[in-house]
């Protein structure tokens, strides 16, 4: 009869903490691409603001490693 | 150089998600160290009972998720209220929702196979339990098909309506064709309910909270990756213009 | 509304005679699933004439399932589903239009199918009022959520695998309610039905509203 508790449990908890580590890991691969794609919307868009402005949502702030300095105007000039 | 953490869309910073997540593990380990060790056998199913710490739990989280996936799909229907954060919501609760709903039946499948003798009965909450499991599945593949935002969203939503108006219906139908073939048996299949006292009952309550706190933390973090994978869209779709525009003043 | 609803439905119907689709390709499927559940369930008749009833309402569900594929098809020719968007005809309309030919289509495979269960699984057919209600009531549902879902999975590519998926885990109250129904009526006991019957006519309700009022916000962004 044990068996069958443990067996229960192992899955619940093996499942979930499975499905828990999957998010966290694809959070962070998506974080680094959106890192990469906007600065590649920097490099390639020199006159413009901050872009973003498609997609932006009211009280939205920028998260990841780039923040909101780094979607200024490239260093060198064209 | 360090970003500073920000917002999501649901208000949550990243440190009050950190400390939910903390107290969720707390809770679920807590759990599962009552419900194996602390807490007493039962008189009619002995160390069976133990499962019903974790699968009652799994089965409430399973509709609360299909119940805040409607509703946010409503809210995103009605115009007054639109807004892109109730799609994300819906769509979140529903991958959550799935995942607990599959463990809802394997739970279930587990308790059941010692206690009646069977993997699977025709009980009418696991059956509609089994139903929902498809309508999400359904769901979730129609929300993997690439399409504008709003014309995904709005087809997801009405989608999920539909779902929500049949669960109460297969129930109800489910409940009266297994009702006409009551079986007179000491473990009703029909009822789940077992005499909960003392420990027991702190311990079921304390699952009931404990997985509730983790659906919230897995919800947030599918949020959140949604949001990401949506300005992805969004940002990648700037590049391509802007590369367009760098090409036309060449 | 409902003059528009004539109007679709009646020319998918017109569509359907002339082609003869229906006729051709999904009655023959269903008879031939009614046949294939006869090989898998065995010559037996005591096991086949019990499940009649079950196993005719799975060859209509599956059934629907072509006849509402069909339904579409024929607008996705010519862009014929951007003039139907544009054609200025009331959207509810349209539904009921093509709900309505599709049940209506359905109906008429149903004839048909009684008879083949009656020959081939020995259903001894009575209560005759009860498997008609049935029938009506079961078809309206089925061919509410088969439209409204077909309208979605039609826009997109992978619409012949998604439209199963999504149709029917839904109707499951219609072939639990339309068997017992018909399980009654074949026993010899048609005023056990009532229930079931009341469940047949509280989905199609519940379905026709939804899809009335759905079926424009789908059908625009296809």
């Amino acid at each position: 009869m044990n068996g069958y508790v443990e067996a229960g449990y192992v899955v619940v908890l093996g499942t979930l903490s499975a499905y828990s580590a999957t998010l966290v890991v694809r959070e962070r691969a998506a974080r680094m691409r959106l890192g990469s794609v906007s600065r590649a919307a920097a490099t390639k868009a020199p006159a413009r603001g901050t872009p973003g402005g498609v997609g932006e949502d009211a009280g939205l702030e920028v998260e990841g490693p780039i923040g909101e300095d780094g979607l200024k105007a490239p260093e060198s000039s064209p | 150089m360090s970003a500073p953490r920000g917002k999501t869309q649901l208000g949550t910073s990243a440190l009050a998600l950190r400390v939910l997540g903390v107290v969720a593990v707390a809770g679920v380990v807590a759990t599962v160290w009552l419900g194996l060790f602390v807490t007493p056998p039962d008189e009619f199913m002995g160390n069976l009972v133990r499962l019903l710490y974790v699968h009652p739990p799994m089965a409430w989280v399973a509709f609360l998720a299909f119940g805040v996936a409607s509703l946010s799909s409503v809210l995103y229907l009605w115009p007054r209220t639109r807004a892109e954060h109730f799609d994300r919501l819906a769509g979140a609760s529903a991958e959550v929702g799935l995942v607990f709903t599959g463990l809802t039946l394997v739970s279930g499948s587990i308790w059941g196979r010692p206690t009646w003798g069977a993997w699977w009965v025709w009980d009418p909450l696991l059956t509609t339990t089994a139903l929902l499991f498809v309508l999400y599945l359904g769901y979730v593949a129609l929300r993997r098909v690439p399409g504008e935002f709003h014309v995904r969203a709005r087809r997801s939503a009405i989608a999920a309506l539909i779902a929500f108006v049949d669960v109460p219906v297969v129930y109800f139908s489910v409940e009266w064709w297994r009702s006409l073939h009551q079986a007179p048996t000491v473990l009703n299949p029909t009822t789940h309910k077992t005499y909960v006292h003392g420990s027991m009952a702190w311990t079921l309550l304390l699952g009931f909270v404990s997985f509730t706190l983790v659906y919230i933390w897995l919800v947030a973090h599918r949020y959140r990756l949604a949001e990401m994978q949506d300005r992805e869209d969004d940002e990648g779709l700037e590049v391509a213009l802007a590369e367009r525009r760098a090409e036309a003043s060449v | 509304m409902l003059r528009d609803a004539a109007l679709v439905a009646g020319k998918d119907l017109r569509i359907e005679l002339r082609s003869r689709v229906g006729l051709n390709q999904v009655g023959p499927f269903a008879i031939a699933v009614l046949l294939l559940f006869g090989l898998a369930l065995g010559p037996d008749r005591a096991v086949l004439a019990p499940a009649s009833a079950g196993l005719f309402w799975v060859a209509v569900l599956l059934s629907t399932l072509l006849a509402v594929q069909r339904s579409y098809a024929i607008e996705s020719a010519d862009a014929a589903r951007d003039g139907l968007r544009l054609s200025g005809l009331d959207p509810a309309g349209i539904f009921l239009g093509k709900a309505g030919a599709v049940a209506a289509q359905l109906l008429v495979l149903e004839v048909a199918l009684t008879i083949g269960v009656a020959l081939l699984y020995g259903a001894h057919l009575s209560g005759a009022v009860v498997l008609v209600a049935a029938c009506v009531t079961g078809t309206v549902g089925l061919a509410a959520v088969g439209t409204l879902y077909g309208v979605v999975a039609s826009g997109l590519r992978t619409r012949e695998t998604l439209l199963p998926l999504l149709f029917l885990p839904v109707v499951a109250p219609v072939l639990l309610g339309a068997t017992k129904a018909w399980n009654e009526a074949l026993a010899g006991t048609p005023g056990r039905a009532g229930t079931w019957l009341d469940v047949l006519v509280v989905f199609a309700v519940l379905y026709i509203a939804i899809g009335t009022v759905a079926f424009g916000p789908l059908l625009e962004d296809g």
